[in-house]
């Protein structure tokens, strides 16, 4: 470690930064080898290196700062020969990227770093192919920072333009002109924002946007030149940043659009949930807040409720923004599938080309989480499954090279999800057969199903056409884990295949799940859940002290009196505890007005999954729903207005 | 067709294989179902799942008491409703067997029963699980109304 | 040399109406589709300069077809034809690599602008 500075405190920073570039890093090698592209991937791809060098070195892990080092060298190398990476390459270098993350992670669990000095040796040696001339030293001093600049960040030109003011379908119009741009090389700062652009809300027929682009000026001009009533205003050159300037130390602008993933996901989704946390208590506070004003002195009494009523509006506000923050672009999860289906291919010796769509379509955090390990199945079953060995498919006439596509687009008020392959699709007589030969059904049954049932057979545990068993496709969830995992958060699956033209799942999704907070209260053994918002109070008090004198006892409140119902007596909880001191009573708003509802026990506040009840459970009166915990207990949440009529 | 047999208590019943989703062991612990009717056993939590399990026989023979379990963990037999399951509480799953020939159902036998069969020596009694389904729901808006 | 041109549309008149505005802009239809499994068919016969491609056809929409294409030749110009009201479906063409898009009912000077356009003429 350098004297001096103590870096443990950036340890966490460190960890999870490099990571990240490490993760962007090797999705950029993905793309070079495939496209064999010298432009703005390699630049990414070298910058990422370079970062990652930088880090390691200011903390003092010299082993992964050289490892870092010559990664970074074999990229220039390539960037300035515009040399295509070839496979071998590909594989070296996507190597030192699992090795360097394997370094980072061992970093973050106190452990000794792993030795690759095998690696660094083949990586060296790669260098000396490339750059005979120039001897690498792991010493080397780095690049002065003129040199660097150059070295750096692609030209980014801001443009704008402007669509012509006859144009029947201006949205259509800009969405072809971002789309052209795109082609080019990284679009950020578009404005307006993509949705606003699709629907032609437009400034005054025009929009503005950044592109970063390894091409000439005038290659960008011709470009927008073969579009129709789109014109360019204007563009001029910005200064690139010096490549050394990590990305997360600039302020949270507006993101890139489609182009780039967040580069901060993993912190920024805990620091939701703890958000959502805090609205849901805020919104709990500022009801107490509201019954305190209530016994305050009258002349005070208006302004205070005033005051209330206007917090509980701004907490409401804050409430519906964090939810609206949850939403989380699905580039999350289809970041990592080039590279899954690179490897995945590598080892069954399948040529596969790779295109993910609509990446940039928002869907709820809790849904992306629950889709990641079905939709990497659905990956690894396309090209597992699907496609064909490259001289099997040119013997039926197919390009060699098969094709999977992901893709995503919102449908009104869902978003479509669908995983294609043109490889030789699914054999619906053997799905049956194999329902058949399990005793599922009897051979009529089976013969009579409509095609679309048929293939959906494959969703039945054990049910399977694949014949052979790789460690690809025997591992993990299989395809009933697939279905299950989309109807827990309210999709639906369905299958279209054609026996040797592909296969195509298509899962319909929808935008949020319902996500409410519960207030969990105890009640003998049981437990259930009140909706935060149904909630109106938690008062301590002692049971023996309610005024009883009318039919039901009777709880101080603010300056009212409240009747009191024990919620093991409604819900006919057996081992209802016998309270001596202060008990706790939930206030709702019941059908009748606010009521006290006596429990055992405050668990706390927790933000769960609703789940719709099914029958027969949908007959109960007084239960709105189900979800089950995070220590797997399914417990039911009240349906407050009913739960007393 | 093929039929799960499994047996509660003593006797012997059965249910088309198709019908069934899957067997499984009994949870150590169901949550309760308030104001749900004596035949319900609680919901379990199956695989992320919620599933409503029922005692099979209590809802065939509502007037019998209850007996106290003894002996080794019991059987859920999960019935398939489409985009839902009913668990089925069964002493033990002894087999799936052929059964070809249904014999008419004894008279003012429950709508639940289909019919009864021989397995060799072995009399069993074939449920018909729409009616099971039915039986259940029905015994829910007793409740309810009541 | 005339660019030679593919009408893909599933109606008989609205090919014709295509046919007579490229004939009198100076193109060449080398070819017609009704169908978008017929339009990929023809397209590799023929590899035409340019492709115009209805939106909602039978058998397979311009969308996939365009797709399909494409994949046979990821050079190949398709331009969609759409009604007003479809921006969705154009839209989703674009993203499948349609490269421009022309209004029904098209109008000569729209449409002669637009193919000139992409094909770099203009």
């Amino acid at each position: 470690m350098p004297s001096g500075v103590d870096t443990s405190r950036y340890l966490g920073l460190y960890v999870s930064e490099a990571q990240e570039h490490l993760e962007q890093l090797s999705q950029n090698l993905v793309k070079l080898e495939q496209a064999g592209s010298t432009g703005p991937v390699i630049d990414e791809a070298f910058r990422h290196a370079h970062s990652v060098k930088g880090m390691a070195a200011s903390m003092g892990f010299e082993a992964t700062a050289r490892l870092a080092h010559r990664m970074e060298d074999i990229l220039d190398a390539y960037r300035s020969l515009k040399e295509r990476v070839d496979r071998a390459t590909g594989d070296l270098l996507l190597s030192a990227t699992d090795a360097l993350l394997g370094h980072v992670r061992a970093t973050a669990d106190a452990k000794v770093l792993p030795d690759t000095s095998a690696l660094m040796g083949a990586l060296e040696r790669k260098l000396w192919v490339l750059k005979p001339d120039t001897t690498p030293r792991p010493s080397s001093p780095p690049p002065p920072p003129a040199l660097a600049r150059s070295l750096g960040l692609p030209p980014r030109f801001a443009l704008r333009l402007k669509v012509a003011a006859g144009s029947a379908t201006p949205g259509v119009r800009a969405f072809l002109a971002h789309k052209r741009l795109s082609g080019l090389g990284n679009v950020f700062d578009l404005r307006p924002g993509l949705d606003d652009l699709k629907a032609g809300r437009l400034n005054d027929g025009s929009f503005s946007l950044e592109l970063e682009t390894a091409l000439h000026e005038t290659e960008v001009r011709a470009a927008l030149n073969t579009i129709a009533d789109v014109e360019l205003a204007s563009l001029r050159l910005i200064e690139p940043d010096a490549p050394s300037v990590p990305k997360t130390n600039e302020p949270e602008g507006p993101r890139a659009v489609g182009t780039e993933p967040a580069r901060t996901v993993r912190v920024r989704t805990e620091l939701l949930d703890q958000l959502l946390d805090g609205a849901g208590e805020l919104l709990l506070a500022t009801a107490r807040v509201r019954e305190v004003a209530k016994s305050a002195p009258a002349a005070s009494r208006g302004a205070m409720e005033g005051e209330v009523d206007r917090l509980n509006a701004l907490v409401k506000d804050l409430h519906a923004k964090v939810m609206k923050a949850r939403m989380t672009p699905i580039s999350v999860m289809t970041d990592r599938l080039p590279r899954a289906a690179r490897d995945i291919a590598r080892r069954r010796d399948r040529d596969v080309e790779l295109t993910i769509t609509g990446a940039e379509v928002e869907l709820d955090r809790a849904i992306v989480d629950e889709l990641n390990d079905p939709l990497l199945h659905l990956l690894r079953n396309a090209i597992d499954h699907g496609i064909e060995p490259p001289v099997e498919r040119e013997k039926t006439g197919k390009p060699p090279r098969g094709r999977v596509q992901v893709n995503v687009r919102r449908d009104r008020d869902r978003v479509v999800l669908e995983v294609e392959d043109d490889g030789k699709g699914m054999d619906d007589a053997k799905l049956r057969a194999a329902a058949v030969s399990r005793g599922l059904m009897t051979p009529e049954a089976a013969a009579a199903l409509p095609m679309r049932e048929a293939l959906m057979l494959c969703c039945l545990p054990g049910v399977s056409t694949a014949t052979d068993v790789t460690d690809i496709s025997g591992r993990g969830v299989g395809m009933d884990a697939v279905k299950r995992a989309i109807e827990s958060v309210g999709g639906t699956l369905e299958i279209e295949s054609q026996k040797g033209k592909g296969t195509r799942f298509r899962l319909l999704l929808p935008l949020t799940v319902a996500v409410v907070q519960l207030l969990l209260v105890d009640v003998g053994d049981e437990t259930f859940g009140v909706p935060v918002a149904k909630v109106n109070g938690v008062v301590e008090f002692p049971e023996e002290q309610l005024a009883r004198s009318q039919a039901s006892p009777l709880l101080p409140f603010g300056n009212t009196l409240l009747p009191v119902y024990s919620l093991a007596e409604v819900l006919a909880v057996p081992n209802g505890h016998v309270h001596a001191g202060a008990r706790p009573f939930v206030v709702v708003e019941a059908e009748s007005g606010k009521v006290a509802l006596g429990v055992d026990r405050l668990r706390g506040q927790e933000e769960v999954v609703l789940k719709a009840l099914t029958r027969p459970l949908d007959l109960v009166a007084g239960l709105a729903g189900v979800t089950i915990l995070g220590n797997g207990q399914p417990i039911f949440i009240l349906d407050v207005p009913r739960l007393l009529t | 067709m093929r039929h799960v047999v499994f047996r509660l208590d003593k006797d012997r019943y059965a249910l088309p294989l198709a019908a069934i989703r899957e067997v499984v062991v009994t949870p150590e612990k169901f949550s309760r179902v308030p104001r749900s009717a004596p035949s319900v056993r609680g919901i379990m939590n199956l695989r992320g799942r919620v599933v409503t399990v029922v005692e099979l026989a209590t809802l065939l023979r509502p007037d019998q008491p209850e007996k106290k379990h003894e002996g080794p963990p019991r059987k859920i037999v999960l019935l398939d409703r489409g985009r839902r399951e009913l668990g089925l509480l069964v002493t033990e799953v002894d087999g799936i067997e052929a059964i070809e020939k249904v014999g008419p159902a004894p008279p003012k036998a429950p709508a639940t029963v289909k019919g009864l069969a021989r397995l060799g020596a072995l009399a069993v009694t074939v449920l018909e699980p729409e009616a099971l389904d039915a039986a259940v729901a029905a015994s829910f808006s007793k409740i309810s109304r009541s | 040399m005339a660019k030679r041109v593919l009408v893909v549309d599933d109606a008989i008149f609205m090919r014709d109406i295509i046919k007579d505005i490229f004939a009198s802009g100076g193109f060449e239809v080398v070819g017609e589709a009704s169908n978008g499994v017929e339009a990929v068919e023809r397209f590799k016969e023929l590899k035409p300069d340019l492709t115009t491609m209805d939106l909602v056809m039978p058998f397979k929409n311009g969308i996939e077809a365009t797709r399909e294409i494409l994949r046979v030749d990821p050079k190949a110009v398709v331009v969609m034809c759409s009604a007003l009201g479809q921006e969705a479906l154009v839209m989703e063409a674009i993203e499948a690599g349609a490269m421009d898009f022309i209004v029904k009912p098209p109008r000569a000077e729209d449409v002669l602008a637009v193919v000139k356009k992409v094909l770099g003429e203009a």
